[in-house]
């Protein structure tokens, strides 16, 4: 579903990816772990272009999206994606924020998006919100919004960039386990995160990032309990 | 005191309406050229990026009364010399272009404050979505901008009506040009110019009470 060749970017002269390949298949849910500054969000923003890659392709459905003839807007209308700082838009209602898009780029009616956007509010558990602005919500339930605010264009692919780091502790279980419904569900996921409980729990496959390489990847019990990569065990050591 | 009556009544009967039209003109022109050379300037393109980079920093670097003075004698009157007089401007139009002209350069740097102010990942959450570029100006940027630019954008509104008071050197009829005949018949300048002050301070609180009274209701729907 997601092809991904020769990645790289760079910013300036600093060099963030190092020529990554990968393949992401339908339904599979994908974590990506590793240090800060790895390249991790910085791949995961590559995949709906809000950074242009500065060689390489990236393959969507057989389409190659960083072609300057193609329409990005189209491609990234089948992408959902959640952000570590919420980005819920201030100046409208919770119910607005889903609907928005949905009228606006795929010129639903108010009635039809309205619809959408109030099941999907109770699917995220926050039925009771959709007349508050986001500055009413905490933390685990403005990014429960932003992610029943991406699933509103019905995406084939969810992107979550650590959309739990910014949380305090005790929301992190609630948006977790929106993801978790997800991912069981059968939505494609790539997902940056740290919480490496819940990889090792809903991952198919962990991608190990360091230096701007996917260094090490497997199954979630390979990649935890048996790493082979000395950088792969040097992180986990301190992290698990 | 008897003269400042007798000039108050002059003022408000014929130059107070110059001046409210130009100032309302202007207003409108100068939001409406400043989103322009905003959007300009802040444009990947080079050469709309030129243009309005250079509309901008000419006005701002030169003097509102240089400006008119240039306009209405140098322009209007190679316009006139050109047409044999078929064409030409009355000070008060002439006026009006140059303070629109005027106003939209520092309407677009205040705009281009405000759009900067707003936090960049609305504009990629918006994208996200499949927003076009524009769509998520006009949705998702803009409205928040506007906030945060009111205090700017009333002091900026308030300038103008001051500014206006270039235009008597063009010999706009508006509220300086009107004390300044006055002054010139009846020769008490005290009493003349406290009108004169009067009535702009009077233009310029009411525009300052009204921009407070928006930044309250903008701040309610927040």
């Amino acid at each position: 579903m997601i092809k991904v060749n020769n990645l790289y970017k760079s910013f300036g002269k600093l060099e963030v990816l190092k020529g990554i390949n990968e393949v992401i298949e339908k339904n599979e849910v994908v974590c990506v772990i590793g240090p800060s500054g790895s390249g991790k969000s910085t791949f995961l923003r590559c995949l709906n272009l809000l950074e242009e890659p500065t060689d390489g392709d990236i393959i969507i459905d057989g389409v190659k999206i960083n072609d300057p003839a193609q329409d990005i807007n189209e491609i990234r209308k089948e992408m959902g994606m959640v952000f570590q700082s919420f980005n819920l838009f201030p100046h409208k209602t919770t119910l607005e924020n889903i609907t928005l898009a949905p009228m606006k780029v795929n010129k639903l009616s108010q009635e039809d998006a309205e619809k959408i956007g109030r099941e999907l509010l109770e699917r995220v558990g926050l039925s009771d919100k959709a007349d508050v602005y986001p500055r009413a919500l905490s933390g685990g339930q403005k990014q429960r919004v932003a992610i029943a605010r991406a699933l509103a264009m019905q995406p084939k692919i969810m992107l979550f960039d650590e959309p739990t780091s910014a949380l305090d502790p005790e929301m992190v279980g609630e948006v977790l386990e929106v993801m978790r419904e997800l991912a069981h569900q059968g939505m494609t996921m790539v997902i940056v995160t740290h919480e490496m409980g819940f990889a090792r729990e809903v991952a198919n496959r962990v991608l190990f990032m360091d230096g701007g390489n996917i260094v090490e990847q497997g199954t979630p019990s390979e990649l935890f309990d048996n790493p082979q990569n000395e950088r792969t065990q040097s992180f986990l050591s301190k992290v698990l | 005191m008897e003269n400042l009556i007798v000039v108050l009544e002059k003022i408000i009967t014929t130059g107070v309406a110059e001046t409210l039209k130009v100032t309302v003109v202007a207003l409108f022109f100068g939001v409406l050229i400043g989103l322009l050379a905003c959007l300009g300037r802040m444009s990947k393109h080079f050469i709309p990026r030129a243009i309005a980079t250079s509309y901008i920093e000419i006005i701002r670097g030169t003097p509102t009364l240089v400006q008119a003075l240039f306009f209405y004698f140098g322009i209007n009157g190679l316009l006139v010399s050109a047409t044999g007089g078929d064409v030409r401007m009355t000070p008060l139009v002439a006026g009006m272009i140059v303070c629109s002209l005027n106003s939209g350069a520092y309407v677009a740097e205040i705009f281009r404050a405000g759009i900067q102010s707003v936090d960049k990942g609305q504009m990629e959450a918006a994208r996200s979505l499949g927003m076009p570029q524009k769509l998520a100006m006009k949705e998702i940027i803009l409205p928040q901008a506007v906030r945060t630019i009111l205090p700017s954008l009333g002091n900026e509104f308030i300038v103008l009506v001051k500014e206006t008071s270039i235009l008597s050197v063009i010999g706009v009829t508006e509220i300086t040009r009107v004390g300044q005949i006055q002054a010139s018949i009846n020769y008490k300048v005290f009493s003349t110019y406290l009108g004169v002050a009067i009535v702009y301070f009077v233009l310029t609180f009411t525009l300052s009470r009204l921009v407070n009274y928006l930044e309250r209701r903008m701040a309610v729907s927040d």
